[in-house]
């Protein structure tokens, strides 16, 4: 590049260059809150073109960042000040990093001058989030701010995806400079499989008499859904998921089994600890999904395909490696014969054997039941975001999806808390998509404050509100396991959540009766801008199936072993 | 089981603790640990650790760390294996 005296960079302040440095890097919406230390940045924020959306927690605005990232497959961007702004954030950060989000976290500091010495809202807040982010930088000197947002993008982005923070103290920020800006970094060459090893995956595939496939998250992350079906429609093997792994078949697809794992299809678990080759793609035997990993999938030879080699016999030893892009390891897999179809039919009876049934009598509304007809009346191109809990795993388990991207929860750090701001950030971007966010009465109120940034922004949100009254996957176990013996669980006294809808200026109604459901419904779908559907639902109902902890995934539980009613 | 790492890092801000912290929490007890510059932009740490977790797996999990730059695994007493005090990897539940 040709350069002279003349074309010498203006003097600019850090901030108006990490705000230009954001945009060449194609950001258009961040999520953030101001404070002290931050303060020069938001000055620069004003005429940048940059949309910010405020929210009223730090931890919202991650976590809003997180969805937006989960959705757009670009890193989020939320931003926060110095301190308790920071270490508000730091709930977000590790929900990115639990599930591989692309994130890119900006947090004011103290200026250089004062870090160490327990300044006004000083917090090491690169130390504290040492653990969680796949990258971080303290930013020194103004002529590093583009080329650090540059790296910071590149690395959130690529490989396998992750939250990186920039720590900018604010004589950085505050201070002015000459600085030219670099073009921002493409990534690096995509990890090709090893020729050998799909040759061996394919033969391994070719030999078994009982294969299954496991779709994880990394399928969605990888953008390789498309060849993923391809590659089960040439092969024949049966597939389960995991939590992240939902709508990467589509669920009424006749060769996928459900979800596996602790609260997962019979079907599918029955299937993992069945066959005889199991091929895990994108995913990482997270605990939750294998039960007692000693005894999981006990007679399966392992063939793990992961971008991560630190993912490859970290918890089940793979006896087939194959490190790389999922799209060309998937593609390059050519076998020879379709699947047993001994194997097809006993995984079929299974499905049959296992398939929900929704006439169980039960007190009131039945979740499980609202959430199938829910997802029945879907709009095309609808999104559902989940909080933590009992409505959490019935959204998985009775939910259809057809695409990974329609169904966000925390599936690794599980953060009650997650689904309304990760509803704001799904809705921005793609304002195109119905989005709705399934909450319990415990998640709502981790993250109520939200509420103020639909109404602030006009963000269409529709919130299906399931209200047992109590912590109720909590409750639960603690009916089976804990002998019933309720501890801290009963949240009888919860608000009129219609009503605090309405005091935030959102539409909200209430029921409570199987026969308005279906209006009910029709109404939260078809209301005009954000509304929430307040259901209240029987406070001891369960999740079934449940895999108790340390017992392998064929041994689910049903029911309750001797039900204690003790309420009222 | 006692192994011995020779990291070359980069000498930026926060490199050391980042590896230090990983090799902690990923299950493995410092026993000894030494530091000393390579050149303006490069440290190498010579570190030796003690688990009954696979130091291999240890060692791509240090590889995915973007500041450093390389890992050299050496197993020192094969066969030996100590109790840790560190839960063994299969108990989380």
């Amino acid at each position: 590049m040709k350069t002279s005296t003349l074309s010498l960079p203006a003097q600019r302040s850090g901030s108006q260059i990490l705000i230009e440095a954001l945009v060449r890097n194609g950001v258009k919406q961040i999520f953030g809150y101001p404070g002290g230390t931050i303060m020069p940045v938001y000055d620069a924020l004003v005429g940048s073109g940059l949309k910010h959306y405020l929210c009223r927690h730090e931890q919202g605005a991650a976590l809003a960042a997180d969805a937006y990232g989960r959705v757009t497959r670009r890193a989020g961007v939320c931003i926060g000040t110095s301190g308790p702004g920071a270490t508000n954030l730091v709930t977000g950060i590790a929900n990115a990093f639990m599930d591989s989000v692309p994130m890119v976290i900006i947090t004011g500091q103290v200026p250089s001058a004062l870090q160490g010495t327990d300044a006004f809202q000083e917090v090491d807040i690169f130390g504290i989030t040492l653990p969680i982010v796949k990258h971080s930088y303290i930013i020194r000197d103004i002529a590093d701010i583009p080329q650090i947002v540059n790296e910071a993008f590149q690395l959130a982005q690529g490989g396998r995806p992750g939250p990186v923070l920039i720590d900018l103290p604010k004589d950085v920020s505050a201070g002015m400079g000459r600085v030219a800006y670099s073009a921002p970094l493409s990534q690096p060459k995509i990890q090709q499989p090893d020729q050998r090893s799909l040759r061996l995956a394919a033969e391994m595939l070719t030999r078994s008499r009982r294969p299954l496939v496991i779709a994880g998250g990394g399928i969605a992350i990888s953008d390789s859904v498309e060849v993923f079906r391809r590659f089960i429609d040439r092969t024949g093997v049966p597939v389960t998921a995991t939590l992240k792994g939902l709508g990467v078949m589509r669920t009424e697809d006749p060769g996928y089994l459900g979800m596996l794992g602790m609260h997962g299809n019979g079907a599918a678990n029955h299937a993992v600890q069945n066959c005889d080759l199991l091929m895990v793609v994108g995913a990482r035997f997270d605990d939750r999904a294998t039960g007692l990993l000693a005894q999981f999938a006990p007679s399966a030879r392992i063939i793990h395909v992961d971008i991560d080699a630190a993912e490859i016999s970290k918890l089940r030893k793979a006896d087939l490696a194959i490190v790389s892009e999922l799209a060309p390891a998937l593609d390059g897999i050519r076998t020879v014969a379709k699947t047993n179809p001994g194997w097809s039919a006993q995984c079929t009876g299974w499905k049959k054997e296992f398939s929900w049934r929704y006439d169980a009598p039960v007190k009131g509304i039945y979740a499980p039941r609202l959430l199938r007809d829910l997802s029945r009346a879907r709009p095309e191109g609808m999104t559902i975001t989940c909080d933590v809990g009992q409505h959490q795993m019935w959204v998985a388990q009775h939910c259809s999806f057809n695409d990974p991207l329609e169904h966000l929860s925390s599936g690794g750090l599980g953060t009650m808390g997650y689904g309304l701001p990760a509803a704001i950030g799904a809705k921005v971007a793609r304002p195109e998509h119905t989005v709705v966010c399934v909450s319990g009465d415990g998640s709502i109120m981790m993250n109520i404050q939200e509420l103020a940034t639909l109404k602030r922004y006009s963000i269409d949100v529709k919130i299906l509100l399931l209200d047992n009254s109590a912590l109720g996957l909590v409750r639960q176990w603690q009916e089976i396991f804990f002998d019933g013996n309720y501890s801290e669980v009963h949240l009888d006294d919860n608000p009129d959540f219609a009503g605090v809808a309405r005091a935030f200026g959102i539409q909200g109604r209430s029921i409570r009766e199987p026969e308005e459901v279906s209006d009910a419904i029709d109404w939260l779908l078809n209301s005009d801008g954000a509304a929430l559907l307040h259901v209240s639902i029987d406070s001891m109902e369960n999740v079934w199936p449940l895999v108790p902890p340390g017992k392998p995934n064929h041994k689910m539980m049903r029911s309750s072993p001797a039900r204690k009613r003790s309420e009222s | 089981m006692n192994y011995t790492l020779n990291l070359k890092l980069s000498a930026g801000e926060g490199t050391v603790i980042r590896a230090l912290g990983l090799i902690e929490r990923r299950g493995f007890r410092l026993d000894s640990c030494s530091v000393s510059e390579v050149d303006a932009g490069s440290r190498c740490m010579q570190v030796k650790v003690t688990s009954s977790r696979p130091g291999d797996l240890l060692k791509r999990q240090l590889e995915r760390l973007h500041d450093v730059y390389h890992v050299e695994l050496r197993p020192v007493s094969p066969g030996k294996s100590q109790p840790t005090g560190l839960h063994p990897i299969s108990r989380r539940i």
